[in-house]
This record gives structure tokens, C-alpha cells and sequence, in this order.
């Protein structure tokens, strides 16, 4: 049997640390090959490195055994027969069908305008052999996601393409939808194409893949056949690295100091999630992307709008329609995403830091002194490495800038604070200092949330843990029932 | 030596950047009033400088209100309209007078309804802004052009003289020490301004809202409700510069008051350093700006340029201003 695309000893580095270390990965002709990891395990940027989107720093791709030149851009991969399927979808809503497939290469007629009769019959050709009844004329956003899904395949095949990377294509589908896609990809494979399929549901991996190849920290820990393996060993393949000695002990507080519940949320993702929190207590939410965590903690927040649930704060039912509400009923909220949600890049630490401190005091003006008061503290407190505190926080480290984010919340004595994803994007050292304030707090009486996709943070940290997947609670442990292969079953529900 | 020399001169190129960040707008100013006195020996005359400052205020008062607005991240297209649809309202009340030779309405009332009328077009501007999620430009350019055609009709498209008395046309056209009565309303309010945007929290979250809005929304701060006062700020100060206005022609003219105004006022707001962008912007920057422009508008009649030119002069002189005050990013 002929490999049709092979990669070795691909090595990668962002901002240098490396994330792929010496990469051997191949797929055949007609084979559907699926590649598993952690979130950060490599997945996507060796996928990415394929279809010539990143450069690799070392290690050469294959095709048919003759190398392909390095820095080869995505349409000269496209032209090797490889196209990817992102993520999220790549469409332009305001273009047609056809336009979206054939962007950038619109047939043209002989006074070098776009031919579109022709457009569209190549466009409803190519939807054809998907099975699809798209009208290639429609409009892009009027489509369900669904039949985007569709188009943004038809857009992938219509290259003459002999490998197709779908990076979890069936996250936005539901499941008639998805039986459908595999069927596609049951009948792409048949027509000699080679497929990888990038997926946390284990599940559809068993049931439509044929092989697996499982990426951990940016390495290969194993490729087997999927008739030769259970999700369960994908899963324990997935997580197997070394458990850390650090392991939190389990809540020793008043179990009946109640301060934070959460009665049955529910919207079109979460599906009656409840949960409470006690006093000085630090809870986990485990998951993979996607699971709706993020989500239940804007809900709690008011920043997303549920159809049902309730929030008690210390016993009292709180109506939570929007920040302000959330903040007068003392809870905080350290956002994922610090640059969009969290910070005013363009002002200084002062301003940053008392935001929601001004907020919550009366008055119309700031207070000189008080101001100035509380962000020394928190400068001091948090350790921030700074100028002063009228630097700018643009121009702060990533673990220096988490910290301003944090001190917002802070210098508003809040009682239940959640912190989503408190060290994405922070170096080693910060990462610790963060462990200890959020450890110090608890120690003061504040109960946490922490939200992270990062397993041993969660298992270093966390008295409690309670996991999902998508939107729907399906584990609890606490600190000492903790591994990581339990959460990881749970996570992917198996 | 060399190296001591080395270093002093690192120092003081350090210096001169630190001074060049902080105080360019100053330092342009400086240098164009320096120009201009080289180029027009008369343009030095303080009875030619008070002049400028008193043509100036009206742009100013407008450019004030805007700095809020644009470091808001938002901006105002309908001033100049507000401002003759605002000013109509006052000219139509202050010239009704009693048989007596008494106003009918007392003119503090006919200011405070002229100024109202302003806030309340500011207030409808920032209400579609941020209920129907419109861009600004869209909604403003939109209510500027309604604003216009409603004076028009009131004024049935004709100029509309006031009622030429001293009390009025003092306010435009009088001086106290010497110093115009325009220019030390705009001191004042500029002052006022200052201490909001730099010493009160409602200062703070208009730079909040601007430079970051889910940021500002996920601290509680009620954006909204930022937004909708910076517009309102606006409104007022393109009242008070229409009350300035109707008291130095004693007339509304409803096809030119007010005319591309805005346009000046957002030039000068530009040129003093804020942000197009939001989130960052200073007060006194805007003041520099607007007087720059009146610098520009003063040394043309001053050189004897002619009318059709002043647009090209005028527009290669504001391009060359905001690139000699460009920061490095």
C-alpha cells in the first residue's frame, strides 16, 4: 500500500517553547486516520503545519516519499491535493454558495469577468458528489450550520484533494446531522481520499475512524488500529503523563456554610446544571472545550441570559441581569480571554485595578488617595512587576497583566470568585504566585471557582471538581477520588 | 570624553523624546505661532490674537464636548445642524417681544431652551447609538440631516434676525479685561471638563469604554449609560456654542449656521492628540487644536489667500500638523 502523506521529525516552537517535538505522523490513501490529545497537545498546529499555514522550525513533509518544499503557502498544498477544514468556519455570510467555494478562484470569462453561470454549475457539480442539494446561489448566512458545514466541505473537495483535515467538524452538529457527515466521510474515504479527523468524541472516533494516532505534549505516545482499542484506552493514552506529587487535600471547611447555588441552568447549550459552592472552598469545572463551562459561569455573571435557573448568594435568591448586579452581590469574575473581557489595554494599572472598587463605593469622584492606596497594595500583595502603577498594562507580561485582572476583583472584597482559566498565557514563575494568592484567599474565607481546561492545574489545586461535557454535568470528584483518567472519562463521556 | 559625551547625549535624546511624547501638540503650537509671527509681523498684534480666540470659541466649545465622544469611541456628525436648530429655537423665543418693547420669554430661558434642545438631540443620538446597535457615523450623519431640514422649516429656509439687544450680542461680542466673553466661557467649561475627565469616575469609565467596551461591561460599568452622557455632553456644548453664535450675528441663517462645524471640531479634537480609536485623549490637546485652527484661519486672511484656496492651505496644513504630532507605536 502507497503512503500518500507523510511527516518527519516535525519540531515547532511559539515564542520559544517548543509545542512539537520531532513529529512522525502518516496517512494513506483511503484511510480515515484520527488524531487525538489534550487540548494543547499539538493537534491543530501539526495539522496546520500539513496544510501549509505554519512553517515547521525542522522536519520535512512527504508526499508519495518525495519531500515538498518547505514554506509551501496553503493554496500551493491546496494544489498538492490537501485542504483543511478549520474549526470555525471560514465563510463569508454576504457571498453565494458558489462565490464561497470558488473564492479567489472565480472562472472567468474572456473579457476577465467572473463567468458565474459557469460558477455555479462547477459549484452544484461539486455539491452533487456530497450528496447535497444546495441551492449555489443561496446566500452563505442564510444556511443552517449545518449545510455550512456542507459548504465549507464542498469548498475543501473542490481542489482536486487527496487529503482532507477536518479539525472537530462535528462540534456545532447535532447528531442526525452528524451521522450524516459520517457517511460523507465514509464515501470520501471509499473514493480513495485520505482523512484526518481531528475529535474529543471518542466515541465517533470508534465508530468512523480507522486508526488513531495519539498526541500528548507534542509527541506521538502511540498509533494503533481503532478495532484493537476502547475509548477508555484512548482516553488513559490521552492523559497518561507522570501525575504530579502536588495534589490538593480535600475541603476541610464548614460543609454547611453554604454561600453560592446554583439551581438548574438551562439554554440551547447547558442542560440543567446546578451546583453550590461553601465558604473558603476551591471548586473545579473540568472539560473540554466546547463543554459549556465558560458559558454557566457567564450565566451566573448575567452576562449570558438562561431560560431557566436560579443563583442563591449565602441562602437569598439574586436576580443577576447584568454585571452590576453580580458585583453588588459580592461575586467576581476573572474572564478567560483578558485582553477582550478583562483588561483596558490602553490604561494604566491604577485605573485597571479600581474599575470595579469605584463601582461598588459612592461618590463622583475617584479619591486621590484611596485610589492610589489600593493599587500599592495590590502592587505589593500580588507582587506585579511594574514601572508604577500608571504604567500601561499593554505593555505588561501575560502573568503581570493576570494579575491586574485579578486586583480588579480583589480590591471589591467579593465572596465567591471565579477565575476562568487563570493561567492561559502565564509563565511558570506567575503561574505559582497565582496558586498562592488563590490558595491564600481561600484561606481568608473567599470561595473559588476555577475553571480550566489545564489537567494537572486542576488536579494541584482544586478540593472539588466537577466536570462536563457538552453542557451537562457528568462527574463530581473530590480532591482525593482525583486522576486524571477519571476526569478524562468524564470529560469525553465515554 | 567621548564616552561621557556618549552618554550625556543618549540622556538627552531620552529627554527630548519623553518631552516630544508628552507635549508635541505644545511644542507643534509653539512652532507654528513662531511661523506665522515670522511670515505676518502683524499676526503678533494682541488685538489680532484676542481675535483669533474669540472666532475660535464657537469650533471650541463643540471640539470640547467631542473629546468626550471620541474617547468614548464614538463621534458626532450633527453638531453644526444641532447647533442652527438649537440656535433657531433661541432666536425664534428672543425675539418675541411684548408690546411694551419686554421680552416675552427672559433670555437666561430662551439660553437654557436653546442648550436643552442641544442635550435633547445629544440624548436621542446616544439612545439609537446604543439601543438599535447603529455605528455612530450612520446615526449622527442621519440626525444632523433631519436636524437641518426641521430648521429650515421653522426658518422657512430664510435668515431670521434676533432682537439686536446689548444683553444678547454682549455674549458673543464683548470682552471682560480685555479677554472675549466667549473665550473665557470656553476656559471655564474647559476647566470644569478637566476635572471630570481626569478626577471623577465618570471621566475614567468614558476612557474605559473606549479603549475596551466587554472590558468595561465585564467591571460593571453600565455602558450604555456612558455613551448616552457622552453624547449629552456634546449636546450641550453645541449649545452653548450656538448660544454664542446667534449673540455675534443676531440672526440664524438656516441654510449656514453652524455649517461644517463638526467637521472642525472633530480636526481640532484630532490634532490635540486624541485617539480616533478611543480610550485615550486630553482635554488640553483639544484646546491647542482648536486654536491652532483659528491660527490657520487668521494667517490666511493675514497672506491674502484667496478664498478658493483656503480649503487646499487648510487641509495640507492639518494633514502636516497630526503627522508632526504622530506617535510611535
Amino acid at each position: 500500500m502507497s503512503t500518500t502523506f507523510s511527516m518527519q521529525g516535525i519540531r515547532k516552537s511559539f515564542f520559544g517553547v517548543e509545542v512539537l517535538h520531532g513529529v512522525d505522523f502518516a496517512v494513506e490513501r483511503g484511510q480515515i486516520m484520527a488524531l487525538c490529545g489534550e487540548n494543547g497537545a499539538g493537534k491543530s498546529t501539526l495539522m496546520r503545519i500539513l496544510a501549509g499555514i505554519y512553517v515547521q522550525d525542522s522536519g520535512t513533509i512527504l508526499l508519495n516519499g518525495a519531500p515538498v518544499r518547505r514554506y509551501s503557502t496553503p493554496l500551493e498544498m491546496q494544489k498538492l491535493g490537501v485542504s483543511m477544514i478549520h474549526q470555525e468556519l471560514n465563510l463569508i455570510g454576504e457571498l453565494t454558495v458558489a462565490q464561497n467555494i470558488f473564492l479567489c478562484r472565480e472562472p472567468k470569462n474572456g473579457k476577465g469577468l467572473i463567468n458565474f453561470n459557469r460558477m455555479n454549475e462547477n459549484a452544484a457539480l461539486v455539491l452533487e458528489r456530497l450528496g447535497e442539494t444546495i441551492d449555489p446561489k443561496c446566500r452563505v448566512g442564510d444556511l443552517k450550520t449545518a449545510q455550512k458545514q456542507m459548504v465549507e466541505i464542498a469548498k475543501a473537495i473542490s481542489f482536486d484533494v487527496n487529503l482532507l483535515i477536518m479539525d472537530e467538524p462535528t462540534s456545532m452538529l447535532t447528531g442526525k446531522e452528524t451521522r450524516v457527515l459520517f457517511d460523507l466521510i465514509t464515501n470520501l474515504s471509499a473514493q480513495g481520499i485520505a482523512i484526518v479527523y481531528i475529535s474529543h468524541r471518542l466515541k465517533e472516533i470508534i465508530d468512523v475512524c480507522h486508526q488513531v494516532t495519539v498526541l500528548r505534549d507534542g509527541s506521538v505516545v502511540a498509533t494503533r488500529r481503532v478495532s484493537e482499542v476502547s475509548a477508555h484506552d484512548i482516553a488513559a493514552l490521552m492523559v497518561g503523563r507522570e501525575v504530579k506529587e502536588e495534589c490538593a487535600d480535600n475541603f476541610a471547611g464548614d460543609p454547611a456554610a453554604l454561600i453560592l447555588e446554583v439551581k438548574d441552568v438551562s439554554d440551547e447549550l447547558l442542560k440543567n446544571v446546578g451546583f453550590s459552592l461553601r465558604k473558603g472552598e476551591i471548586l473545579g469545572f473540568s472539560g473540554l472545550v466546547g463543554a459549556g463551562r465558560s458559558e454557566l459561569m457567564e450565566v451566573i455573571f448575567g452576562i449570558r441570559k438562561p431560560k431557566t435557573g436560579r443563583v442563591l448568594v449565602e441562602g437569598k435568591s439574586v436576580t443577576v441581569k447584568s454585571a452590576i448586579d453580580a458585583i453588588k452581590s459580592d461575586l467576581g469574575f476573572v474572564t478567560e480571554d483578558r485582553k477582550e473581557t478583562g483588561l483596558v489595554l490602553c490604561r494604566d494599572i491604577t485605573e485597571n485595578s479600581n474599575y470595579v472598587f469605584w463601582r461598588k463605593t459612592r461618590g463622583f469622584f475617584k479619591g486621590k488617595k484611596t485610589t492610589s492606596e489600593n493599587t500599592e497594595r495590590m502592587i505589593s500583595r500580588l507582587s506585579i512587576r511594574c514601572s508604577g502603577p500608571d504604567q500601561m498594562v499593554s505593555s505588561l507580561s501575560g502573568g503581570n497583566q493576570q494579575k491586574v485582572a485579578l486586583a480588579k476583583w480583589l480590591l471589591s472584597d467579593a465572596k465567591v470568585l471565579v477565575l476562568d482559566e487563570p493561567t492561559r498565557g502565564v509563565d511558570v514563575g506567575a503561574r505559582q504566585e497565582i496558586y498562592r494568592i488563590i490558595r491564600d484567599l481561600a484561606a481568608e474565607g473567599v470561595a473559588i471557582v476555577i475553571v480550566s481546561s489545564d489537567l494537572p492545574e486542576v488536579m494541584g489545586i482544586c478540593q472539588r471538581v466537577i466536570i462536563m461535557h457538552e453542557g451537562r454535568i457528568t462527574g463530581e470528584l473530590c480532591a482525593s477520588e482525583l486522576s486524571e483518567e477519571k476526569i478524562m472519562y468524564y470529560a469525553t463521556d465515554v | 570624553m567621548e564616552a561621557v559625551k556618549g552618554r550625556f547625549g543618549l540622556r538627552a535624546q531620552v529627554f527630548v523624546k519623553k518631552i516630544w511624547r508628552e507635549y508635541s501638540v505644545l511644542v507643534v503650537f509653539i512652532v507654528i505661532i513662531g511661523i506665522c509671527g515670522l511670515f505676518a509681523p502683524r499676526f503678533l498684534h494682541p488685538d489680532n490674537l484676542l481675535n483669533i480666540l474669540r472666532n475660535t470659541s464657537i469650533v471650541g466649545a463643540i471640539a470640547l464636548g467631542m473629546t468626550f465622544i471620541i474617547i468614548a469611541g464614538g463621534i458626532d456628525l450633527s453638531s453644526g445642524a444641532v447647533l442652527a436648530t438649537s440656535g433657531a429655537v433661541l432666536i425664534l423665543l428672543q425675539r418675541m417681544v411684548n408690546p411694551d418693547g419686554s421680552a416675552v420669554v427672559p433670555l437666561p430661558f430662551a439660553i437654557l431652551a436653546c442648550c436643552a434642545v442641544a442635550v435633547g438631540f445629544g440624548f436621542v443620538n446616544g439612545i439609537i447609538i446604543t439601543q438599535a446597535k447603529l455605528p455612530p457615523f450612520i446615526v449622527t450623519l442621519a440626525i444632523g440631516i433631519l436636524a437641518r431640514s426641521v430648521t429650515m422649516y421653522f426658518c422657512r429656509g430664510a435668515t431670521i434676525m434676533g432682537n439686536n439687544i446689548p444683553q444678547f450680542t454682549d455674549i458673543g461680542n464683548g470682552s471682560v479685561f480685555n479677554i472675549p466673553i466667549p473665550f473665557i466661557i470656553i476656559i471655564v467649561l474647559a476647566i470644569i471638563f478637566h476635572i471630570v475627565l481626569t478626577r471623577s469616575k465618570f471621566g475614567t469609565y468614558v476612557f474605559a469604554v473606549g479603549g475596551n467596551e466587554s472590558a468595561s461591561r465585564f467591571s460593571g460599568i453600565k455602558v450604555n449609560r456612558v455613551r448616552i452622557a457622552t453624547y449629552m455632553i456634546g449636546g450641550l456644548c453645541t449649545g452653548i456654542a450656538a448660544t454664542i453664535e446667534m449673540s455675534r450675528m443676531a440672526a440664524v441663517a438656516a441654510t449656514t449656521s453652524g455649517n461644517q462645524y463638526e467637521f472642525e471640531a472633530i480636526t481640532a479634537v484630532l490634532v490635540g492628540g486624541t485617539s480616533l480609536v478611543g480610550g485615550r485623549g486630553r482635554l488640553v490637546g483639544t484646546i491647542v487644536g482648536f486654536i491652532i485652527l483659528g491660527i490657520v484661519n487668521n494667517m490666511m486672511i493675514m497672506l491674502n489667500i484667496l478664498p478658493y484656496l483656503s480649503g487646499a492651505v487648510k487641509g495640507a496644513f492639518i494633514l502636516f500638523a497630526v503627522l508632526l504630532q504622530k506617535r510611535e507605536r
